[in-house]
């Protein structure tokens, strides 16, 4: 192998690792722009002071929910089958906090701040409540996702006392369950309270958010983790994936996805449906005007309803292609319901002068800035997973389950 | 003996373990209301009587060389209503102080908080400018420090020098009530709302008498008086905000729809 090879492996896989560092570049660049010049630099207003970058923040905890969901099934449910699928749920969670945290960090006006949160609460503010459980469950994914990383060979070989201490915090795997059931119920919920709370838009003062911001995160976060393990599938045949495993899993999606439609209805046509003023301006601008197409298309006839016919459907499922289209339309899905949330109560501008009956709407395009770091924190998701593939043999649902059982096994065949 | 030495230190361990959680969990939570626990004998408020607003807009200029407010940004705006009952009308906003502020309530960091006598305040020291208290605030009163504010304040040289210093790049603000000439004005003895000092500037700015400013708590104070006398109206009153900024309608005028709504 020449040192070019070496370096520049114009293999596909290297051609999409370096891409993705083309993209991370370009974003640290802007990151770096942000930092330096300021929040100047974005679209934001102070009447739409919530982008792109509280979309990605949304977006990117809500699809982090199959961790909470599969660890909770495989630990505290024992549902053991699923442990492989686990495995790769906690990993994508933990990139897709770290997602969250890096998008904030640049999108709060003192970076330098950022570990007030910690030090001046105010336990009135879902906002510090989320702040606090994300920190938190941040660790606790990176604790689940240790023993991936101890239980890889080169970094078994490598560094072996530390990967045997690694793999052996697998033994709080239930404890971990447990903490990241609670502590995302609390936060994926008060993400949505952290709108609904809010009586200065009428659109978004509501108690359904909370609800709606749960289970939208139950169905879209595992669907998020069974399409990526798919895709792998589909690239590389380092990653392996059963049938057995997937197939009950995008049903049970299926069926969740049912009855968030079921919850998405009722609030549309029975929470929002009030004539409170400013709410029906909101509800206006979603299915009528610049949201609209988000709305009825993105929201619920590519992001709910066709889903729903490809998983329940038994023969349709069947096909791979046509499963992995469902999924990522849920995950597509989930990202225009954020974005729509996020924008809705903004885009109704103030209209408190007492004598104004005219609906004032403001609008809201990202600057090239914005759109830098958003894709850049994208890139830098997709380019860990596309790593943790290849050198965590991250879905790999042939593992053995138990490895300690291996050893025995191994063990006894040796005395034998 | 061993083992009761073990015993005792694992004990000691415990117990400082939980001195200190203690020690820690308490000062935390003396932090987590941001109403003041401090009592004050006044309730300050601001009577603005729309009839003799011409919009002049020189309440404007006194905050924003008062206050060093930058100039893209107001902490004191005047909105053209049009005409009202014959007299081209005016709307003078700020931040309301209100009494049930819900911005205080959804600060991550309990940088903006209420002092006992109903300002609002913000710790500009505190603030991580996350601007969820912009998206709360249901006047717009809040603006955002987007860049930073360097060079002169074109207001200064006609209007004066600024009383407090600049905020940061980084970090919202909004009126305080001129909070320091309040402050200043009580420790010399006078009386905010009567003695000039101690009167927000743009109070005092305004030509034509429009704004008055008092402690509702005295049954003498101008504000009292005057919301004694007339009848007035708040902006957004239905929503519970409990604003301290009272407006008195233009002459004759019913109270819009919107606002009793």
């Amino acid at each position: 192998m020449t040192l070019k090879q070496r370096f520049f492996p114009l293999t596909p896989f290297g051609l999409w690792v370096l891409f993705l560092s083309v993209v991370l570049a370009a974003a640290l660049v802007a990151a770096l722009v942000v930092l330096i010049k300021g929040l100047g630099v974005t679209n934001l207003t102070n009447l739409v002071p919530w982008g792109l970058w509280i979309g990605i923040d949304l977006s990117s905890i809500a699809l982090s929910a199959g961790a909470f969901v599969l660890s909770a099934a495989v630990y505290l449910f024992k549902l053991k089958k699923y442990e492989p699928l686990a495995r790769t749920a906690v990993f994508v969670g933990m990139v897709g906090y770290s997602m969250a945290l890096m998008t904030l960090f640049i999108d709060i006006g003192r970076p330098d701040r950022f570990w007030h949160g910690w030090f001046y609460w105010n336990l009135h503010s879902p906002l510090w409540e989320v702040t606090m459980c994300v920190t938190i469950y941040f660790n606790v994914l990176m604790l689940e996702v240790a023993p991936i990383i101890g239980q890889a060979d080169w970094f078994k070989s490598r560094w072996p006392n530390l990967a045997h201490r690694l793999e052996h915090v697998h033994k709080l795997a239930p404890y971990l369950a447990v903490l990241g059931l609670c502590l995302s119920t609390l936060h994926q919920s008060s993400l949505g309270a952290t709108y609904g709370i809010l009586r200065a838009r009428p659109i978004w003062y509501r108690p359904s958010l909370a609800f709606l911001f749960y289970a939208s995160a139950i169905v879209a976060g595992p669907a998020l983790t069974v399409l990526a393990s798919k895709i792998a599938a589909y690239v590389t045949p380092q990653a392996k994936v059963r049938r057995e495993i997937l197939d009950p899993v995008t049903r049970v999606i299926g069926w969740g996805l049912l009855i968030y439609f079921g919850l998405r209805v009722w609030d549309l046509l029975v929470v929002s449906n009030s004539s409170a003023p400013g709410r029906d301006e909101g509800l206006v601008l979603l299915t009528q005007g610049s949201l609209a197409f988000n709305f009825w298309v993105l929201e619920f006839g590519l992001g709910i309803i066709v889903p729903i016919i490809i998983l329940l459907n038994n023969r349709l499922r069947r096909h791979d292609r046509l499963t992995m289209l469902a999924l990522a339309l849920i995950v597509i899905g989930l990202i225009a319901y954020r974005w729509d949330t996020n924008m809705v109560g903004q885009l109704v501008a103030f209209a408190y002068q007492p004598q104004l009956t005219v609906p004032l709407y403001t609008s809201y395009t990202p600057s090239l800035a914005e759109w830098l770091v958003g894709l850049g924190v994208v890139a830098y998701g997709v380019l860990a997973f596309t790593l943790a593939v290849r050198y965590l043999n991250l879905v790999n649902h042939e593992m053995e389950p138990e490895p300690v059982v291996v050893k025995q096994v191994a063990a006894a065949a040796a005395t034998a | 003996m061993t083992t009761i030495t073990l015993k005792r230190r694992d004990f000691l361990k415990l117990s400082l373990a939980g001195v200190v959680s203690t020690a820690v969990g308490s000062k935390f939570f003396k932090r987590k209301n941001n109403k003041s626990d401090e009592t004050s004998p006044h309730k300050w408020a601001m009577v603005i009587d729309l009839n003799k607003c011409v919009g002049c807009e020189q309440c404007v200029s006194a905050c924003q060389a008062s206050n060093d407010v930058a100039p893209d940004m107001a902490w004191n705006r005047v909105l053209d209503l049009g005409e009202i009952k014959g007299k081209e009308t005016f709307l003078p906003v700020q931040c309301m102080h209100c009494a049930d502020a819900p911005c205080t309530r959804v600060c991550p960091v309990s940088a903006t908080f209420q002092r006992a006598d109903g300002i609002v305040m913000m710790d500009y020291d505190k603030c991580i400018g996350c601007r969820y208290c912009e998206m709360a605030c249901p006047y717009g009163a809040r603006s955002f420090n987007w860049t930073a504010f360097t060079g002169d304040n074109p207001v200064v040289p006609e209007w004066g020098e600024p009383d407090i210093p600049r905020r940061p790049r980084g970090v919202v603000e909004k009126c305080t009530f001129c909070a320091q000439r309040i402050d200043r004005g009580l420790a010399a003895g006078l009386m905010p709302g009567v003695d000039e000092v101690a009167t927000p500037a743009c109070v005092v700015a305004c030509p034509t008498g429009a704004r008055l400013f008092g402690d509702l708590n005295d049954p003498d104070s101008p504000v009292s008086k005057a919301l004694a006398q007339t009848n007035s109206f708040r902006l957004r009153e239905a929503q519970g905000n409990e604003p301290r900024v009272y407006y008195l309608p233009v002459e004759g005028q019913t109270l819009p729809e919107e606002v009793t709504s």
